[in-house]
């Protein structure tokens, strides 16, 4: 078997581990509470009940709800697996239908989001490394210092104060209200749900460019604290990368600068920023929600704001957190390929991560 | 000595010592600084007593007895500024050194375990750091808080509710020891290895002996570095928690959320209601400055020839 291919399957395998000990951990907590909050998890399709006491009694027996705790997670865990998710009484909608209808406005914005810091991150930590000391390296340790002492909630808030109430130039929310009814049409084919990608696919160039509008200010936000942190560990690893001698032999050979920096150094130099990124892809999503938030972006995150004002949709909360790790495997999962790609020490399991 | 000097020789780590000094006077200083209502059991924030028709939704500009002015239901800015201070080193403090403890404890025993044992808890560990801390934080604020005070409480909730860790606490404990794991098992890997370790072990050092007073002191500096850094950024994780209504009851954020209709004044004015939001934000933003420079100051002294040294 070719070594990429049992690289990528040995990470396929973490996803059910994780999903395994996240969710035996999160059901674990669970049942350290009283009973209510499991009779809350379990909450029928529909209005209220007229007989909440014997409602909830019914929902006890129906689900045994008393049973040791082993027998209770694999029933539930086989209920997740069937599609079965819960009921949120506050939207009035099946938890898992919530969940997906909201997938793809978090999953674009956080496309475009690592889109944008990987690659201005690498170059920008090599860019600033290659030579230390020079202005370009004083300027980027200054704006990096800066990105990571600003909080995304705050910075976001800046940003719609000056580009949206005081210029006009980017809105909050996912599309203007005229093109959301264009989207939601019949005559408007969604086929990926990610509204820049949709925009083009039906010739409407114009869907496309608002979402991107609307999308610039969230995925700054979020971009500039992680590129920050990229840009660093690259940056300090690109220091160490120039001074070893595969780099002083290239150069002797006669190689031009920029294929030394840009093909030999960079390629080593970025495996630890890449790991760091993969390692804190729970933090990105995070970041992703609280940007969702402030900016009024309609993701998933609004299973666990709008469930926390009213009464308790513990379904849906409980939802949104096996959904979430949901989100961030796969990301972890792409920056760990790229890394094998880049790296066959870590494609044949080699080298420690 | 010499790695003290060497601390305080540059300016950065002075500027550091100075910022985190001064929060934690005005902390110790709080009941003086912003006299309470109720010394016996101080709460965050105040509503301060104003003669004016004004509506109480519409923030006072700063005026003698109130040095920053009222946010929005009439809260005494400055005085929460004050006892917010207290709550975030608390916090702050609180959840570094739990993690860190735990992370750190697991961390050290399982690489001395080494083979299958470690292979399996790095793992477990790998898993968490799949989980969205925010995700942990809503779930639990339903669940294991009671919603009636009268309600029975399981043995969970009252020694949660004993130690006043609530929601955002304990997922932040829960859910953020992995990096302290990962960095002690990599020192502590490397330093089995190292003859004094083996000297020691074959003049018969027990297991907690190595563990305590070979390995740990050798393998705990990165650690100790990652401490400061989280200080900084559990208060500002929790100031975002509370900001966008998951809880956490940061007075800090509580503030930020209230006065955030207030931030954009007429006409896109930034500085008509400067009071509402920008103190709190200062203070929030040099909270983490100088946790963050103290880490880097002791990252350079602690592992001087370590890769990351100056990171900025």
């Amino acid at each position: 078997m070719p070594p990429m291919l049992k690289f990528i399957i040995r990470r396929l395998l973490a996803v059910p581990l994780t999903l395994l000990v996240i969710t035996v951990v999160l059901y674990g907590i669970v049942m350290l509470a009283p009973i209510e909050a499991r009779v809350s998890l379990y909450e029928p399709r529909g209005g209220k009940s007229r007989n909440p006491e014997a409602l909830r009694q019914h929902i006890i027996e129906e689900y045994g709800l008393n049973d040791p705790y082993p027998v209770q997670y694999a029933r539930w865990a086989f209920r997740l697996l069937q599609g079965d998710w819960g009921w949120s009484p506050l939207l009035r909608a099946d938890v898992l239908e919530a969940l997906v209808a909201r997938t793809p406005a978090t999953v674009e914005l956080t496309l475009y989001s690592v889109l944008l810091l990987v690659p201005l991150g690498l170059a920008s930590g090599v860019v600033a490394g290659w030579r230390p000391g020079r202005p370009a390296d004083h300027g980027f340790r200054l704006i990096a210092f800066v990105a990571t002492s600003i909080p995304p909630f705050i910075l976001g808030l800046m940003l719609l104060g000056i580009f949206y109430v005081g210029l006009r130039w980017f809105p909050p929310g996912r599309i203007d209200i005229a093109d959301s009814f264009v989207v939601t049409s019949p005559s408007f084919n969604t086929v990926t749900g990610l509204l820049t990608i949709d925009g083009l696919l039906n010739g409407r160039l114009d869907i496309t460019l608002n979402a991107f509008r609307h999308l610039a200010l969230p995925a700054i936000t979020l971009g500039l604290a992680h590129w920050a942190t990229l840009g660093r560990v690259t940056r300090a690893a690109i220091i160490e990368e120039r001074t070893k001698e595969y780099i002083t032999a290239a150069r002797g050979r006669g190689l031009p600068k920029q294929t030394v920096v840009w093909r030999h150094a960079l390629r080593n130099a970025m495996i630890p920023g890449l790991n760091s990124t993969a390692l804190s892809a729970a933090s990105l999503i995070m970041g992703v929600f609280v940007v969702e938030i402030v900016f009024q972006f309609p993701g998933i995150s609004e299973l666990a704001t709008l469930s926390w004002a009213y009464t308790p949709g513990a379904a849906a909360a409980m939802g949104f957190a096996v959904y979430s790790v949901l989100l961030v495997l796969p990301l972890m999962f792409t920056l760990d390929v790229i890394q094998g790609i880049v790296d066959p020490r870590i494609r044949e399991g080699i080298a420690e991560r | 000595m010499k790695s003290l000097l060497r601390f305080f020789s540059r300016i950065q780590n002075l500027l550091a010592v100075a910022i985190i000094a001064l929060y934690t006077l005005v902390a110790i200083a709080a009941p003086r600084l912003a006299p309470p209502q109720d010394p016996e059991n101080p709460s965050p924030f105040r509503v301060a007593s104003v003669d004016t028709t004004t509506s109480r939704h519409i923030p006072l500009p700063p005026e003698p007895g109130l040095p920053l002015g009222t946010a929005p239901g009439r809260l005494d800015v400055f005085y929460t500024l004050v006892w917010g201070t207290r709550s975030a080193l608390r916090f702050g403090l609180t959840v570094a050194l739990t993690t860190a403890c735990v992370g750190i404890s697991i961390g050290a025993v399982s690489a001395y375990a080494g083979g299958l044992v470690n292979r399996l808890t790095l793992r477990l560990t790998d898993t968490f750091l799949a989980f969205p801390v925010i995700a942990g934080a809503a779930l639990f604020r339903l669940v294991l808080y009671p919603v009636n005070p009268q309600d029975p409480m399981t043995p969970l909730q009252s020694l949660l509710s004993s130690l006043d860790v609530g929601p955002v606490m304990l997922t932040l404990i829960l859910f953020s020891w992995m990096s302290y794991v990962r960095m002690v098992n990599a020192e502590i890997a490397k330093l089995k290895q190292v003859a004094y370790v083996q000297a020691a072990r074959s003049v018969g050092a027990g297991h907690l002996r190595l563990i305590l007073r070979h390995l740990l002191p050798n393998a705990i500096s990165p650690a100790v570095v990652l401490i400061g850094r989280d200080v900084g950024g559990m208060v500002i994780l929790r100031a975002a928690f509370t900001f966008v209504g998951i809880g956490a009851r940061s007075p800090w954020g509580h503030l930020l959320a209230m006065g955030r209709d207030w931030i954009i004044g007429p006409n896109g004015n930034l500085v008509q209601y400067w009071w509402v939001y920008l103190p709190v934000t200062l203070a929030l933003i040099f909270f983490g400055i100088g946790w963050n420079l103290l880490a880097d100051g002791l990252n350079s002294v602690l592992n001087p020839r370590g890769p990351h040294q100056r990171l900025w």
